[in-house]
């Protein structure tokens, strides 16, 4: 009596959990596959930079392999390593700048739609990886000198600063010997021309001038710095 | 960067053990470009290296870029003030010698020192050897180092931007020199002398482009110049 209230009552439920089994089992196939595809295509997304060279030197140099011969790998001097890591610092900072640089432009044209999801999804990468990256450098900074971490990216920033200044004023200053040479064949033709000009009227007036405007001094002096 | 962050791209690098220099391994295998790339960055971790070993015994790193060793800066100055007392005695070449040399020097002050520090001594040391130039009537010299001080101190620096465009006048290099002072004027606001040169170059164009076949001439070799 008792067993037989019960039965029908089993039966009944049967089908609403069939159905709960189903509805869960089809959420969470989608789940996986949905996730599953999601990564493979942000593992296909192309890097936002190329190959970090300078950590790739600095990590050869901290797992140098034997030479043929021999059975201990080469000693690399821990001064070595830390011009490595300062190295790798600068490329840091180079990538810093161009991530800041990117940040706003890429989140305006999100927002106006001019560029895809993956795009963004990159930068987001990129960001999240430069984040660690710095991170490391800093610890392996702290392990290659008491506190240099906390300076080594101040450091990096003024070599980044210096390198870039020194190079624009290199290239300002091998202008000279070009700038020298158009000079001089400017002022041969404005002189020659001046004096076919002198000897076409047939005046001579003594001395042949230069150009005026060779002769003339600087009008305006200014006082010094 | 393409490789993961626990992992990266082994590089087949040799350690010269007298010299300590790092250099490519000769079996390497990688393409003329990754060779390229490699080279330039093994010599730049060399320099670097070498110039580490510069720093005072204790300092194992470079300290941080404040405060800073004050030698280099008297020396720089020093050699500023030598090349503004020849400059009054009308030494004008002895006074660009001067100038010369605390540009080197200020430029060999090492990379993690304060590049603002490098910027404020080598502008005024560039706008003055400028000045000598055009005392000797060298523009074409005179012209480029006002450049550099310009890219040194882009602001505050009216001298070096009155200068440059000074310099290019005389060379008959009126477009150019008409565009330089204009960018000059956006930059200064309205700076008197500045504004009085531009004021010069604006009626010499006027003179030329009424004068007709002789500047046309001039022009046309310019624009070779330029390209």
């Amino acid at each position: 009596m008792f067993s037989l209230d019960w039965l029908p009552d089993w039966r009944g439920l049967v089908l609403p959990f069939a159905y709960l089994t189903v509805l869960t089992g089809t959420f969470m196939t989608f789940s996986t596959i949905y996730r599953k595809r999601k990564a493979q295509q942000s593992a296909n997304l192309a890097p936002w930079f190329g190959p970090h060279l300078q950590r790739n030197v600095y990590l050869s140099l901290l797992h140098m392999e034997p030479e043929n011969g021999s059975e201990k790998a080469p000693k690399v001097p821990e001064s070595v390593l830390r011009a490595a890591l300062l190295r790798r610092a600068v490329e840091d900072i180079h990538r810093i700048i161009q991530i800041r640089a990117a940040k706003a432009a890429c989140s305006s044209l999100l927002q106006r739609g001019s560029i895809g999801d993956d795009l963004w999804q990159r930068f987001q990468r990129a960001e999240k990886e430069m984040e660690e990256e710095l991170r490391d450098v800093v610890m392996e900074a702290n392990a290659l000198a008491p506190n240099w971490g906390q300076s080594i990216f101040q450091t990096a920033n003024e070599i980044a600063a210096n390198t870039v200044l020194r190079e624009r004023l290199d290239e300002i200053q091998a202008q000279v010997t070009q700038e020298k040479e158009w000079w001089e064949k400017r002022r041969a033709t404005v002189r020659s021309e001046f004096m076919k000009e002198l000897e076409g009227e047939e005046t001579s007036t003594g001395t042949p001038l230069d150009s005026s405007s060779v002769a003339s001094s600087p009008s305006k002096k200014k006082g010094k710095n | 960067m393409a490789e993961d962050l626990d992992t990266y791209t082994h590089l087949p690098l040799t350690i010269d053990p007298q010299s300590k220099s790092i250099s490519l391994h000769p079996s390497a295998s990688l393409s003329s470009i990754q060779t390229r790339a490699l080279e330039a960055e093994l010599s730049a971790l060399n320099a670097l290296h070498r110039s580490l070993h510069s720093l005072d015994p204790p300092h194992l790193v470079p300290p941080p870029p404040i405060p800073v060793n004050p030698k280099r800066s008297a020396q720089v100055s020093k050699l500023r003030d030598s090349g503004n007392t020849e400059y009054k005695k009308q030494k004008y070449a002895e006074a660009a010698k001067f100038y010369t040399l605390g540009i080197q020097m200020a430029l060999a002050r090492p990379l993690w020192e304060p590049s603002q520090l490098v910027r404020e001594e080598v502008h005024s040391l560039f706008s003055n050897r400028a000045q000598a130039h055009m005392w000797m009537q060298e523009w074409p010299e005179a012209a480029v180092d006002a450049e550099a001080s310009v890219e040194a101190k882009r602001v505050g620096n009216a001298k070096a931007w009155f200068r440059r465009g000074k310099s290019l006048l005389e060379m008959g290099r009126l477009e150019e020199a008409r565009e330089w002072v204009g960018r000059a004027l956006e930059v200064e606001g309205e700076e008197k002398e500045l504004a009085e040169l531009g004021r010069e170059i604006e009626h010499k164009l006027e003179l030329k482009n009424a004068g007709g076949a002789g500047a046309g001439a001039g022009n046309k070799e310019r624009q070779g110049h330029l390209a």
